[in-house]
């Protein structure tokens, strides 16, 4: 007898799966269940309260900056070592938290089964386990604030010696248990936790990306967001080794006296920026392809058109992901390294923007001829290719340029040119999945109108926020800097007003997510109830189900017949061809 | 209103001059890119037959104007590599022939500069030293011996563009030539601890009889 791979599955989902169907209780749901759009969820949730932590410092240190002598409300007065701990874990929570969480394991979790017409992960358990090491990475991120020695105040970059102590090698540890319980130790196994997760995370989706696609889906035929994260996982799995074995050198470094870093005894700091950066470049990378994925799979759909060249895109992706593992010291141009070699970096750096460029001009070519929707996930899609490729992508060629990267370095123009191309892509990505997918997750819609007042604040203000900076970092504003009122240079009208509107604007900018925040849980509990399941006229197979789609996700398994973005077509009366019909 | 700082070194209209050629490329191409995204947006796209939106077979032509753009970028992008290489080969790969020569050490929380003694040369036991204030000749290649002692700390003289950062056991050694007399900051532009904030410098660019006025008032104390 023939077993057609459908039957395998239902026999798997009806016989062996731990999962049954009936309903869980809170419990049950929210810490044991083994769904992947549950732990999603938690995930979700988790990585919420991390956000509200993390934009909660970024009010604090902001306040600070544009009037340094009052006292911050909710907070007091921001002393010197306040301020480098608060900056410091904005950007590890920011970073490591929001960016790789959201987009990795949010995304991934909820989208990839059902995209690709499975039932859950290949291993959901590991699914499982890989949530409860990410709660374990935050309960030890947020208990490194408490500390009897303070949060950890080193940068993000966390460059020894000064991630050793606040003194360096120097700091005077009296014991054991002194040096464990600092942030220092305790930010480093945050991370490791962390770390850990997305690695779990990223080979269940690799592997049921491979093994459980729908019958009929060969690989050019998966939707691109299943592709990015993919490829962001693998290039994660690729460049993290490099920071662990770092990390843990560090590590040893602060709690069993070794001296890895240490110059005097025979080791160099230069080797934990090569690690890091070996990571941290390819870590932008990781966090801007899943976002590239959600905005096509929005564009596509809002403008009724297949998605211009979905191989050049996929080959042009691939190729940058490689190109993304030679440029890390251009973050490193006047650290130290043999000025010769920068130059080969700055040639790969700006090298690297050209299939940047390809990727967006033929999101750009998707708009063209479409038959536009300009609703709000293609608002927020449009709103993030617009600032990342207007601002923060061609200002990364000013920090490329190796020559004009001596004097921008470590100043402000670097904080805005990260703002500008991970908000854009990271904030506005996760909205714009969020406002498209959320009536499939939760069945029931979110408020247009609200929506709307939330992406014109959030857009405005965002600007409002990011681009002053620019002008302070032209203007030789250093970064990290707790008091600025010492630099005669840096007080010259207008600069001091430039750092109150930045102010103001990123005041005014993290108020207005309250409004998103509320709509969301309104919405997730009375909000209206979804009228169709197939809202936007989807192709995918993530809309060809119930919304929110049952324990197992489809009623009958799918089988694919047709690429994700066969709108238009000429042979057929509707405007769109789900993947699952004939 | 001045974006930059006044330039006060040789090389930094240089620095300055490929700022404003990159403005101006991506000025162009951003004008572009907004028609490009406007376009669509602003007109609807209206009456389109369904090839002209599912675009295979003749309407596929647009890709080659894709290839195009990345074409012009890549042109831009070699361009600016192009003008920018001699200028990072003379400020940070040579050393023209040395005038005056000091030590720039940054520790937790303050710049040490060390000047040669009155045998003219560095590193002998009558160098002479000076705390968070830096004397230099106007016109003089000077080269620096860039060191730290605890810490990464950064050298950053944002009037002469010049940055470098400094790690302990290391000597990195470069080159300024300041051309204009003044006091300016040389601010610590990594992060280093608690006392960041406050670790700054001036620099005083004397002319030339001042600066050995200067260096042997140094030498009396």
């Amino acid at each position: 007898m023939k077993i057609t791979r459908n039957k395998w599955q239902n026999f798997i989902k009806n016989n062996l799966t731990m999962n049954t169907h009936k309903k869980h209780g809170f419990w049950h749901r929210y810490f044991f269940s083994l769904d992947h759009k549950d732990i999603g969820f938690q995930y979700m949730l988790t990585i919420f309260v991390m956000v509200s932590i993390g934009g909660f410092f970024a009010y604090v240190f902001r306040m600070h900056l544009a009037y340094p002598e009052m006292e911050v409300p909710l907070f007091g007065l921001v002393t010197n070592k306040d301020y480098n701990m608060l900056i410091t874990n904005h950007g590890l929570i920011m970073m490591m938290w929001l960016a790789l969480g959201m987009l990795l394991a949010v995304a991934g979790n909820y989208l990839i089964p059902i995209m690709i017409g499975t039932d859950d992960m290949a291993f959901p358990k590991l699914n499982k386990l890989s949530y409860w090491f990410f709660l374990i990475s935050v309960i030890l991120m947020i208990s490194s604030f408490f500390m009897k020695r303070g949060g950890f105040g080193g940068g993000w970059t966390m460059y020894p010696p000064l991630s050793v102590g606040d003194f360096g090698y120097n700091t005077a540890y009296t014991s054991f248990k002194d040096r464990f319980f600092t942030a220092n130790t305790f930010v480093l196994l945050a991370i490791t936790f962390e770390f850990i997760a997305l690695l779990m995370g990223g080979i269940n989706f690799f592997v049921t990306t491979l093994n459980k696609r729908a019958k009929g889906m060969t690989l050019t035929k998966m939707p691109m967001i299943v592709w990015m994260i993919n490829i962001a996982s693998v290039l994660f799995m690729f460049s993290v080794g490099p920071l662990i074995a770092g990390a843990f050198m560090l590590l040893l470094d602060i709690n069993a006296g070794t001296g890895f870093y240490d110059v005097y005894r025979g080791g160099d700091p230069l080797l934990w920026e090569h690690l890091f950066w070996f990571f941290g470049h390819p870590e932008v990378y990781v966090i801007l392809l899943p976002p590239l994925g959600i905005i096509a799979e929005i564009i596509s759909t809002n403008s009724r058109k297949p998605l211009y060249g979905y191989k050049f895109i996929l080959n042009l992706t691939l190729i940058a992901a490689i190109l993304s593992m030679m440029v890390w010291a251009h973050h490193q141009f006047v650290s130290g390294i043999d000025p010769r070699a920068a130059t080969i970096f700055s040639i790969f750096t700006i090298i690297i923007s050209l299939p940047f460029a390809g990727i967006i001009l033929a999101y750009i070519a998707t708009l063209w001829n479409g038959d536009l929707k300009i609703n709000l996930p293609m608002k927020w899609a449009i709103g993030a290719i617009t600032l990342f490729t207007l601002i923060g992508g061609f200002t990364g060629l000013y920090l490329g340029a190796s020559v004009f990267d001596i004097y921008a370095h470590d100043t402000s123009f670097v904080v805005a040119h990260f703002h500008y191309t991970l908000f854009p892509t990271v904030i506005f990505g996760s909205f714009a999945a969020f406002y498209y997918w959320f009536g499939k997750f939760s069945g029931r819609e979110l408020n247009k109108f609200w929506g709307n007042v939330h992406f014109w604040l959030t857009f405005i203000f965002f600007n409002g926020f990011a681009f002053p900076l620019f002008l302070l970092g032209l203007a030789g504003q250093h970064r990290r800097i707790a008091d600025y009122r010492q630099f005669e240079f840096l007080m010259q009208d207008p600069l001091p007003l430039y750092r109150q509107i930045a102010t103001i604007s990123a005041v005014i900018l993290i108020l207005s997510q309250f409004i998103f925040i509320f709509n969301f849980f309104w919405s997730l509990k009375r909000g209206k109830k979804v009228t169709s399941d197939n809202p936007w006229e989807s192709n995918t197979l993530e809309w060809q189900t119930a919304s929110p789609p049952p324990h197992g996700n489809f009623a009958v398994y799918p089988e694919v017949h047709h690429g994700p973005y066969e709108y238009n077509h000429p042979d057929r009366e509707d405007d769109f061809l789900p993947q699952n019909k004939k | 209103m001045r974006i930059f700082p006044e330039n006060a070194s040789s090389y930094g209209a240089d620095v300055d001059f490929i700022f404003w050629l990159i403005t101006g490329v991506i000025t162009v191409a951003s004008i572009i890119v907004i028609f490009l995204i406007l376009y669509p947006i602003l007109t609807k796209n209206k009456s389109r037959t369904k090839e002209q939106r599912y675009q295979q077979g003749k309407g596929f032509q647009k890709l080659k104007l894709i290839y195009l753009g990345i074409a012009i970028l890549a042109i831009a992008d070699f361009y600016f590599l192009f003008e920018e290489g001699p200028i990072w080969r003379n400020i940070e790969e040579t050393l023209p022939e040395k005038e005056v020569h000091v030590i720039v050490m940054g520790r937790q929380w303050l710049w040490e500069f060390t000047y040669p003694g009155p045998d003219g040369k560095l590193y002998t036991a009558d160098d002479v030293k000076t705390i968070n204030k830096l004397y230099l000749p106007v016109n003089k290649n000077i080269h620096m011996d860039l060191q730290a002692y605890d810490v990464i700390h950064s050298v950053f003289i944002p009037h002469a563009r010049f940055k470098q950062d400094v790690l302990p056991g290391r000597n990195i050694t470069k080159w300024v030539k300041m051309t204009k007399t003044g006091t300016y900051p040389l601010t610590c532009a990594e992060i280093c601890g608690i006392g960041h904030a406050n670790m700054k410098a001036e620099i005083v660019v004397l002319l030339n009889e001042d600066y050995k006025k200067q260096m042997a008032k140094l030498y009396k104390k």
